[in-house]
């Protein structure tokens, strides 16, 4: 590839606004991360690691990181074990029924997400809906405080992150040739294992990007725990914006997102070294 | 091993009836065709032997007992997909032992039979290969493999060649039929593919619309069919539609066509009302000088194949002939001509079989 290729020139655009949406604001904070703190300014003067060591010194910043890298995990499995039924029921269907279930699927990204929120607010309020129904069953005997739990907040991630999941899954489930699982239940595989042997490797490639797009998009989610998450449990997010517009650390708040950043791209670069075999295998 | 029989097998996807009453039988160590034009429900008989589909009405049996509530999966059948259906993300070796794997046999067996197995489908050396590294006839051969180092009771194949082009089909055919003769494997082979049914089948079914128009030796699907549709598709066929018919026995017949009167043998049970047709395949049929001729007409194309010399012949009447003559012969459009017919090798039967 040269520049005289003419091919190269139509990348230019893109080119562009990567380096003006991406590169730039990216370098802009790596850079704020190492300045000293400022009175007047943004940032001081001078450079130091003074932010990053705080940070990696203090097990409280080590307890939150590793808080949101985690619950984004139990987000992303759980995402998974609900998403799978629901793309292997969408990836059988035809037509009418294929649309009407995109929708249903899509539904939840359809509602922005200060409402959609609020909205779960209400349903766990303490005499809520959700309350209600549980009393109603006699599953529970006094009304649940389930608001400002960890547990509604992975509730609510995993409602709208759904559809990131079902729609790779359902595609790779579409392109599984149907008379591979015929020709290993001729070969003596019972429906358990055609889907443990066949079904569920050829759809990995759907599973990987699902995984990957649920579990960047949990980590950074910022409004769902600072909303249903209250006062008591922090996640990175919460903490980086507090620095950002709370008490305008901005250097401190860029060397935490630095750090989230770089310990997510980790947990991605370590989940695709341990499945790269699977995937090399299973794509098409 | 087995005999295999399906009785009056129907089959109905929504309201379009594929399959409306088939009818077969397989000796043990027999292999059946299935021939037919597309969409006349060949895949759908062998997708009900399978197991993967289930018959609305009609009987499988294998060995005198009914197969139907047995599932694929414990049929015991081998199965070859016309698209290999090979496991993308499985090498050869994996495709190969995957049912054995299945059944938890040690491991040392389970390299032993499919070393065995591809040696025998001449696939030595390409075990750690994934499908999509190896050509196509390659993964034809992993896929007979897989059905055979299974040792099936009875083996499935759905236009196995298919894909293959024109020169590998030949070997694969061969290949196919030596392997399932030796192991004694009763199979079901569907094609498209006239000399292909010709050449591997004990019995050929044509079916034709859902049913079996006819089931017989190749041979005799040849030689003897029970109607048009059959021979049509059976191979070069001429056919002459015939004036006045005349039974003179069991299976015997006297009629005139273009002009002259001949005593041939038919389909049992044709009337003089039947709506008939002489059909004569062109090796029955042979150039001659006008006076020792059964039938004269003119030469309206003739075209030199190289091993032989391909002529039609109109008749007075309009009827044409197709036959192939000697390479060199002398012979011109416009000519006038004779053609002998070998009366052993003209039948007689209905348009439509009753
Ligand atoms: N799943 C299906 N739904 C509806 N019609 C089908 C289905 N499968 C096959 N058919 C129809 O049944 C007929 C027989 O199909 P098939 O057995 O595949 O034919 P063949 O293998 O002889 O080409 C065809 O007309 C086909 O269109
Ligand atoms: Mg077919």
């Amino acid at each position: 590839m040269t520049l005289r290729n003419p091919k190269l020139w139509l990348a230019v655009p893109a080119i562009a606004l990567i380096f003006v949406f991406m590169i730039l604001p990216i370098t802009n904070m790596i850079e704020m991360s190492f300045r000293t703190p400022g009175t007047t300014e943004p940032f001081g003067e001078e450079f130091t690691t003074m932010h990053y060591d705080r940070i990696l010194g203090d097990g409280y910043y080590w307890g939150v990181l590793f808080r949101s890298l985690f619950t984004a995990g139990v987000v992303t499995l759980l995402c998974l074990v609900v998403s799978y039924p629901i793309a292997w029921h969408m990836s059988k269907a035809k037509g009418l029924k294929a649309v009407f279930l995109y929708a249903c699927i899509a539904s939840p990204l359809m509602t922005g997400v200060l409402v959609r929120n609020f909205g779960w607010m209400i349903v766990a309020a303490l005499n809520g809906p959700l309350n209600d129904v549980l009393l109603g069953l006699g599953i529970i005997e006094r009304p649940l405080r389930l608001l400002f739990t960890q547990g509604l907040v992975i509730l609510a991630l995993v409602h709208v992150f759904v559809p990131f999941m079902v729609l790779p899954i359902n595609n790779a489930l579409r392109n599984i040739n149907p008379s591979l699982i015929e020709a290993s239940a001729s070969m003596g595989a019972n429906r358990r294992e055609v889907f443990r042997d066949i079904i569920l490797p050829l759809s990995f490639p759907g599973i990987y990007p699902g995984m990957i797009l649920v579990y960047v998009l949990a980590v950074a989610a910022y409004v769902t725990p600072a909303l249903l998450g209250g006062q008591m449990v922090s996640y990175m997010p919460t903490l980086i914006i507090g620095e950002l517009t709370g008490t305008f650390q901005w250097p401190f708040g860029s060397a935490l997102a630095i750090v989230l950043s770089v310990s997510t791209i980790l947990v991605v670069a370590l989940f695709t070294a341990l499945t790269a075999k699977l995937m090399e295998r299973s794509k098409a | 091993m087995a005999t295999v029989e399906v009785r009056d097998l129907r089959k109905r996807y929504q309201d379009f009836l594929a399959l409306d009453g088939v009818s077969l039988r397989a000796e043990t160590g027999q292999l059946v065709t299935l021939l037919g034009p597309s969409g006349c429900g060949k895949s759908t008989t062998l997708r009900c032997l399978a197991g993967f589909l289930e018959p609305n009405g009609g009987d499988i049996l294998v060995e005198g007992e009914s197969i139907l509530s047995t599932p694929a999966n414990r049929r015991g059948f081998g199965v070859v997909f016309q698209n290999y259906a090979l496991f993308p993300h499985m090498t050869v070796a994996e495709n190969i032992g995957y049912g054995l794997k299945l059944q938890k046999l040690p491991k040392g067996e389970i390299e032993t039979r499919v070393y065995d197995v591809m040696k025998l489908v001449r696939l030595d050396g390409l075990g750690d290969r994934l499908p999509r590294e190896i050509s196509g006839g390659q993964q034809q051969r992993v896929a007979l493999a897989r059905a055979l180092v299974l040792k099936p009771r009875l083996l499935l194949l759905d236009e196995p060649l298919a894909n293959l082009d024109a020169r590998l089909r030949d070997e694969v055919r061969w290949l196919i039929r030596d392997l399932q003769q030796q192991s004694g494997i009763t199979a079901f082979y569907v094609t498209h593919d006239q000399s292909e049914a010709m050449a591997m089948s004990d019995m050929v079914a044509v079916m034709k619309a859902g049913r079996v128009a006819q089931f017989a030796t190749p041979r005799e699907i040849y030689q003897k069919p029970v109607e048009r549709y059959v021979a049509d598709f059976t191979g070069e066929a001429n056919f002459l539609s015939c004036d006045e018919v005349a039974v003179t026995g069991e299976g015997r017949y006297s009629i005139a066509v273009a002009g002259t009167t001949l005593d041939l043998g038919g389909v049992a049970g044709i009337t003089s009302d039947t709506p008939v047709e002489l059909l004569l395949r062109p090796e029955a049929l042979r150039l001659t000088s006008v006076d020792e001729a059964t039938f004269r007409g003119t030469v309206t194309k003739s075209a030199f194949l190289g091993a032989a010399l391909h002529c039609e012949i109109t008749l007075p009447g309009g009827g044409v002939l197709k036959l192939s003559a000697e390479p060199n012969a002398n012979v011109r459009t416009g000519d006038e001509v004779g053609i002998a017919i070998d009366h052993s090798h003209a039948w007689l039967m209905p348009e439509v079989a009753p």
